[in-house]
């Protein structure tokens, strides 16, 4: 097996975790530049996707929309795979999870985008900013009821899960403090949301398609009375009762923890954290620092797990299980199948639902459960599947350049050894087991890759390379991150 | 952004025609409207992709009275997958064009299929996303093949006549609607150019009008383009969500940002869906535009009666405009004053 320089290892390691994977060539092109900078430059660049919305809109109306999951889904996918930011697309993948909202209440894709909009604008920014965002969002403010939390008669379930899903965890608060917190928020509303509920419930798109949410504070419906909240008094409003929770420890904790889950190596599911110490201590409270000393900042929580020894070390690389959507991301950029939209992204985005996550709708407030939960037997074959497809599939410009780029680094012929670890490299320079690397030596053989003179017979040799590509989209280390 | 309109305002609104439907009478996300024999209305229906149901054409008449659908998703004869312009023939036959199959389909009046012509390819005569199409005086039919950036004409069965647009320093970038003035020149809404481009008969470039911007006499993105008999020129400015008018010189005469009310087939489902309707008398659908950051799509996501993906603009015998909207599924229908 050809050796893999430690440098080149982190690279992509890095790039598999805050993006979408890369290839031979953009890791080149990365590792030209410097780690450190890499870091610097993913987290502090601002949206400076080449993504024409303009073209999206012309091509796609539904996507312009984005009445529903499939317009808007679609609308994502085609970001993920064209992101020049990847990270802000992967931030955003985060959040979706953290403050899981679904389509299947909300039944209306356009307030969902404009919710994604969002959390890639301020995904890496302020907590407490993300929190005052995400309060008056009009998506969340129908999925999580605060439509109907009114001034004596609240609705918790906006300020319970505030609490434990979305900052602190169970066992940092009380009862009464979840029914403080929302008495803050009462009155944090949409406009016509007679209306807009209404047609939410009857999933109505008369008479004009569905309407734009917008959020709308209604002041006479808020409880301004006193509030004591987390051992604070005051006539707390929602912005004060953010301050304060951003101030917690047990929040540095919980965000802390999510970061690491999501970034780093999977932990257990969110509901048995109050249960189970974290599996790496001293990189949560590396964290937890950051994100104090940061003023609760993400970006700079981000930049330091990043440049951290724990998140560098070989014992996390191949410790996470890419998410449909992260799988998808990696294959379809490498295919470079969409470099205009075009009318295939429909299809790609439900294959991503086949292999068990429909974007923009989690199953519940809790999102999706990674690590493991990911593979069972139906969404394992999925996902294989799409990845040798797409990754076998001569017809896509990525694949062709990949292959190419295989036969120019051999001389008239290619060894099965070769042949293995040039594709290897070329998909972002996996590292495999032995066990597996000398599996796919054993079918580049038996096909017949070390018998071709490349000089004669290049379209055998491509289509063989094509097939090895399309074998080691299958290994484990491929599905993994 | 600018909205302005002219004290003595160039046009009038008429009424509003259409309604959000998966199937039957109505559209899901119109894109073109041709008028054709009779003054019967055909507008194309491009939908989700893929959603084979929701994906037609839907006859009516200028009353709202409704004649039926035709069409859909696929690639046999009278089928079409990304279905986008229209133009009606003498003969009242509907010609529409298919970005994705690269071809041109021709249906009857009634919408019985008759059949279908043009191949993908960059050469003479061969498409690559044909997207507005409109017929010169002599009954040829001229083509946006906008991924080849250039305007081609065609006899009706799909003779290649000759081919423009494509070649030095004006060329078209992605051009969306055609319209012919009445002395055969061609008018194309050039649409990644931020402009109107004229062409005479030959195909020789006459002029542009319009630059980038959201100003009085800017384009952004315009996506469709009618000329009258007097040759006003009326673009749908898509970027910008409106229509905008300007004289056969080019000079600006008037924005319009839309005045959409309930059509009669949505007065109709109110009347039998009071749930949705009580609430939504009670609802401000015209909020405060000021509050959007001046991002006209997002103005026309929360104003109702906006324009919202105007794609469309055309006109009748009688000098009427039709604006037809992607993304409120519906056709604003205007007057002349004077």
């Amino acid at each position: 097996m050809v050796t893999t320089s430690p440098d080149i290892k982190l690279m992509a390691h890095l790039l598999r975790r805050a993006g979408f994977g890369s290839t031979k060539a953009q890791l080149d092109e990365y590792l030209s530049v410097g780690y450190e900078k890499v870091v610097d430059g993913l987290i502090d660049e601002l949206d400076s996707s080449r993504i024409d919305d303009a073209l999206v809109r012309r091509y796609f109306p539904d996507q312009s929309v984005t009445h529903d999951t499939s317009g808007a889904g679609s609308y994502w996918l085609y970001r993920l795979v064209s992101t020049d930011s990847p990270l802000r697309e992967k931030i955003a993948l985060f959040w979706h999870n953290v403050f899981a909202t679904g389509y299947t209440k909300v039944t209306n894709g356009k307030p969902m985008s404009d919710q994604l909009r969002m959390f890639r604008s301020h995904g890496l920014g302020k907590l407490d900013e993300l929190l005052l965002k995400l309060s008056k969002d009009p998506a969340m403010i129908i999925w999580l009821d605060n439509v109907d939390n009114h001034d004596g008669a609240i609705n918790e379930n906006y300020g319970r899960e505030l609490l434990e899903l979305f900052s602190m965890g169970v066992g940092n608060y009380s009862e009464d403090d979840i029914k403080e917190c929302s008495r803050a928020f009462t009155g944090w509303s949409i406009a016509n949301s007679d209306y807009i509920k209404e047609l939410a419930i009857r999933n109505s798109i008369m008479p004009y398609g569905k309407l734009a949410w917008r959020y709308e504070y209604k002041e006479d419906d808020h409880d301004d009375g006193e509030k004591t909240f987390l051992g604070r008094k005051g006539n707390f409003n929602g912005e004060e009762i953010i301050k304060i929770i951003c101030e917690e420890p047990a929040t540095a904790r919980f965000i802390s923890r999510h970061l690491y889950h999501f970034f780093v190596a999977d932990e257990p599911p969110v509901p048995s954290w109050p249960y189970k110490d974290p599996q790496d201590m001293e990189a949560i409270a590396i964290l937890e620092k950051a994100y104090f000393d940061s003023g609760y900042d993400i970006g700079e929580m981000i930049r330091v797990l990043f440049k951290s020894d724990f998140f560098k070390s070989e014992t996390c690389h191949y410790k996470k299980i890419k998410s449909p959507a992260e799988l998808a991301g990696n294959v379809l950029r490498t295919t470079e199948e969409f470099g205009t939209p075009n009318i295939r992204i429909s299809e790609r985005n439900s294959q991503v639902t086949f292999m068990g996550q429909q974007l923009l709708n989690p199953p519940s407030v809790e999102g999706w459960h990674q690590g493991l939960e990911w593979i069972e037997t139906g969404s394992l074959t999925e996902r294989v599947n799409f990845a040798s497809q797409h990754l076998g599939d001569l017809s896509k410009p990525g694949v062709r350049k990949i292959v190419e780029n295989v036969i120019s680094q051999a001389g008239d012929s290619m060894s099965g050894e070769e042949c293995v670890d040039q594709c290897l490299s070329q998909l972002g320079a996996i590292q495999t087991s032995d066990y597996i690397h000398n599996t796919l030596i054993e079918f580049a053989e038996e096909n017949g890759i070390s018998g071709i003179d490349l000089a004669k017979d290049k379209d055998t040799a491509i289509q063989k390379i094509s097939e090895v590509m399309s074998v080691v989209a299958s290994v484990p280390e491929f599905q993994q991150s | 952004m600018t909205t302005t309109q002219t004290k003595n305002a160039f046009l009038k609104y008429s009424h509003t025609i259409g309604i959000c439907v998966m199937d039957g009478r109505g559209f899901m996300f119109p894109v073109d409207t041709t008028i054709g024999k009779d003054g019967r209305m055909h507008t194309v229906s491009r939908a989700y992709v893929p959603a084979t149901a929701q994906l037609r054409i839907t006859m009516y008449d200028i009353d709202s009275e409704y004649y039926g659908i035709y069409g859909g998703y696929g690639e046999g004869l009278g089928e079409f997958r990304w279905p986008t312009g229209m133009a009606a023939d003498a003969e009242g036959n509907v010609y529409v064009s298919d970005e994705q199959n690269n071809r041109i389909n021709i249906f009857s009046h009634e919408g019985d299929p008759i059949q279908h012509w043009g191949e993908l390819g960059t050469g003479e005569g061969q498409l690559m996303g044909p997207s507005g199409i409109a017929f010169d005086n002599e009954q040829n039919l001229v083509v946006a093949d906008h991924l080849n950036n250039r305007i081609q004409k065609f006899t009706k069965d799909g003779t290649f006549i000759m081919s423009f647009g494509n070649t030095g320093e004006d060329h078209l970038r992605m051009p969306w609607g055609v319209c012919v003035g009445q002395d055969n020149s061609v008018y194309v809404a050039d649409w990644a150019n931020d402009r109107i481009a004229k062409y005479d008969a030959s195909g020789s470039f006459v002029r542009g009008f319009g630059t980038s911007g959201s100003g009085d006499g800017e384009f952004k993105n315009p996506s469709g383009v009618a000329v009258d008999g007097e040759g006003y020129i009326y673009v749908t400015d898509w970027g910008n969500e409106r229509l905008v008018i300007l004289d056969e010189d080019g000079n600006f005469i008037e924005t319009l940002r839309g005045q959409a009310t309930i059509s009669k087939w949505a007065d109709e489902y109110f009347e039998g869906n009071y749930e949705e309707a009580e609430p939504r008398s009670r609802s401000n659908l015209e909020p405060d535009a000021g509050q959007f950051g001046g991002d006209p799509h997002e103005e026309s996501a929360h104003i109702e009666k906006f324009f919202w993906g105007p794609t469309s603009v055309k006109i009748d015998d009688s000098g009427r405009i039709y604006v037809t909207e992607s993304n409120r599924h519906r056709v604003q229908i205007f007057e002349r004053t004077r």
